[in-house]
C-alpha cells in the first residue's frame, strides 16, 4: 500500500512538472498568437472533405482547413497546420502544442470538461451501416448486436449511450472497422453519415450495404480551445458568427460538401452556440 | 490552466472495471498463447530433429516467416485473412465465439512458437556432442541418451531465453488491441478516450505491465537458480 502511494506521488510530481512548464509558457493566448505571427491549428489531415491531402498539390486542404484559415486571417497571422491523430487531439491542445483544433471534433459533455468549444461550425449526422444480407433496417434491432466504431470517436460513445445493450468493438481506423463489417465480425458500423455514404458507394458492387435512415444522433462540431482563454474564444466565436451573417459559410460548405462533390448534401444547420 | 493529476478519476466505477477486465484478458491471452507456443515450439523442435531434409526445410521456413513478418501483420492475416478462406458458416461460428480472442491467441502463439523452437534447438546444440556419444558408448539407446543425458542439461540452459520469450509474449499481447481484443492497452485507450486523463490512464497501464513483467522475471530467476548446473 505504501509502495502504491509512493508511486502515485512520483507520477503526480512528473505530471505537475509537465503542467507547470506549459503553464509558465503563456499568459494570454490571443496576444501570444499575434506576437508569434502564426496560428497553429491541429487538424486530422486524413478526413476528406474536412482535412486531407490534395492529390495534386500535396497540401492539406478541406472544410476544417478553410475555417482555420478564416480565423488566422482575422488575426492577421499566418496559418500553420499540424496533422494529429484522432486520440491525440485533446492532449495536443491541453499541452499547448496547438492553439486550436479543427479536427472533426464532436461536442460531448466529457470533452467539454476538458476543453472549451467554439460555436458549432458543422453538424454531423451519426448513422449506422449494416450489410444488406443482415436484413437489419431499424435502430431498435441493434440491441444485443455487435456494433463497431472508430476507437476514441464520439460515435463509439454514442453507441454505448444510445444502444447500451450492444457489444461495442472498436478499431483504430475506418478500413479495419469496415472490413470487420464486410466479414460479418460485427453486425453494424456507426460513423458519420459522410464516411458511410462514401464507403457504401465504394463497396456497392461487391458488398452491398445499407445505411439506416434514422440518425442515431446528431453531433455538433466545434473548434477546440484551451479552457479559460476567454479573449481568444470570444474572438473565434466572433469570426464564426461573421461567416454565418455574411453567408461566407455557404460558399465554404458548398465547395467541400455541396452539389458537385461526392457527398452532395445541403447545409441543414446554423453556426450557433452549442448547448 | 494547471494539469491536475488525479488517479482516482480513472480508478473508479466503470473505468476501474474496464481496467480489471483488461488485465484479466491480457493475462488470459498470455496464458493461452503461451501454452500454444510451448506445444508448437516443442513439436517443431522434435520435427526438426528427424533426419529428413523436407522436415528441416519446413521448420526453417516456419521460423523465418514468423521472425521476419511484423507481428501486427501476422495478427491481421489471422483475423481478416484466414477466416475469409473458410466457408460462411465457419466464419459465423468463429465470429460468434470470441473470434478476436481466438485468432489473436493463434497469431501470438504461433509467432512465439518460432522463437521457442529456436531457443530449444540452440539449447540442445549447446550440449557437446561427446555427451551424447559417451552416453551411447556406455549402452544408452538414442531415446535414453537424449532423455537422460542431453535434454535435462539442455532444458536448464534454455530456461532464461524461454523466460525472455514469455516476457515478450506478454508485452506483445497489446497488439491484439488492433483487432478489437479488449485487453489492457485497448481498455486503457478506452478509458483515455472517455476521461481524457491520458497521463493517469497510461500510468495505470504502465504500472500493471511493469508489475506483471517483474513477477515473470522473478519466477524465472527462481527457476533458474533452483535448476542451475553446478559449476564444473
Amino acid at each position: 500500500m505504501k509502495r502504491a502511494s509512493q508511486l502515485t506521488s512520483v507520477l503526480a510530481l512528473g505530471a505537475a512538472l509537465v503542467a507547470g512548464a506549459t503553464l509558465a509558457a503563456k499568459a494570454d493566448q490571443l496576444a501570444d498568437i499575434r506576437s508569434r505571427g502564426k496560428l497553429i491549428c491541429g487538424t486530422l489531415g486524413t478526413a476528406e472533405p474536412f482535412s486531407f491531402q490534395h492529390p495534386q498539390t500535396r497540401q492539406i486542404v478541406g472544410y476544417d482547413v478553410d475555417i482555420c484559415q478564416k480565423v488566422a486571417e482575422s488575426l492577421g497571422v499566418a496559418l500553420e497546420l499540424k496533422p494529429i491523430a484522432v486520440e491525440a487531439r485533446i492532449p495536443e491542445l491541453t499541452q499547448g502544442r496547438v492553439d486550436i483544433l479543427a479536427a472533426n471534433l464532436g461536442h460531448t459533455p466529457e470533452r467539454a470538461q476538458q476543453i472549451d468549444f467554439s460555436f458549432s461550425y458543422f453538424v454531423s449526422q451519426q448513422k449506422i451501416m449494416v450489410t444488406r444480407e443482415s436484413g437489419l433496417t431499424l435502430l431498435e434491432q441493434l440491441a444485443g448486436k455487435k456494433v463497431t466504431a472508430i476507437k476514441g470517436s464520439s460515435s463509439e460513445q454514442g453507441v454505448r449511450r444510445l444502444i447500451p445493450t450492444a457489444d461495442t468493438v472498436t478499431f483504430q481506423d475506418t478500413s479495419s472497422a469496415f472490413l470487420a463489417l464486410v466479414q460479418d465480425k460485427v453486425d453494424a458500423f456507426c460513423a458519420s453519415e459522410l464516411i458511410l455514404v462514401k464507403l457504401r458507394q465504394q463497396a456497392q458492387a461487391t458488398n452491398p450495404m445499407v445505411v439506416i435512415e434514422k440518425s442515431l444522433f446528431a453531433e455538433p462540431w466545434g473548434l477546440g480551445l484551451r479552457r479559460g482563454e476567454t479573449a481568444f474564444r470570444n474572438h473565434v466565436n466572433g469570426v464564426l458568427a461573421g461567416l454565418e451573417s455574411s453567408g461566407e459559410i455557404d460558399r465554404i460548405f458548398t465547395k467541400w460538401l455541396g452539389e458537385g462533390t461526392v457527398f452532395n448534401i445541403r447545409r441543414d444547420f446554423k453556426i450557433e452556440e452549442i448547448r | 490552466m494547471g494539469y491536475v493529476f488525479d488517479l482516482g478519476a480513472v480508478l473508479s466505477g466503470q473505468y476501474l472495471n474496464w481496467f480489471l477486465i483488461g488485465i484479466a484478458t491480457t493475462l488470459a491471452l498470455t496464458a493461452a498463447a503461451w501454452c500454444l507456443a510451448m506445444t508448437v515450439g516443442i513439436l517443431l523442435t522434435l520435427v526438426r530433429m528427424i533426419p529428413f531434409r523436407p522436415f528441416e526445410w519446413f521448420v526453417a521456413l516456419y521460423v523465418e516467416y514468423h521472425r521476419n513478418v511484423p507481428l501486427l501483420v501476422q495478427i491481421f492475416v489471422w483475423y481478416f485473412g484466414v477466416p475469409s478462406l473458410l466457408p460462411r458458416w465457419a466464419r459465423l461460428w468463429i465470429n460468434a465465439h470470441h473470434g478476436e480472442f481466438l485468432l489473436a491467441t493463434v497469431a501470438l502463439g504461433l509467432a512465439a512458437a518460432a522463437y521457442v523452437a529456436e531457443d530449444l534447438r540452440s539449447g540442445i546444440r549447446s550440449i557437446p556432442k561427446t555427451q551424447y556419444e559417451a552416453a551411447r558408448s556406455i549402452g544408452f539407446g538414442y531415446l535414453g541418451a537424449m532423455g537422460y543425458i542431453v535434454l535435462p542439461q539442455a532444458l536448464r540452459i534454455v530456461i532464461p531465453p524461454l523466460i525472455n520469450q514469455t516476457l515478450l509474449l506478454f508485452k506483445n499481447t497489446s497488439l491484439a488491441m488492433a483487432i478489437g481484443v479488449g485487453e489492457l492497452t485497448y481498455r486503457t485507450r478506452e478509458v483515455e478516450s472517455y476521461t481524457f486523463k491520458t497521463f493517469e490512464a497510461f500510468a495505470v497501464a504502465t504500472a500493471v505491465y511493469l508489475a506483471v513483467s517483474f513477477c515473470i522475471m522473478a519466477l524465472g530467476d527462481f527457476a533458474d537458480r533452483r535448476l542451475k548446473l553446478e559449476a564444473r
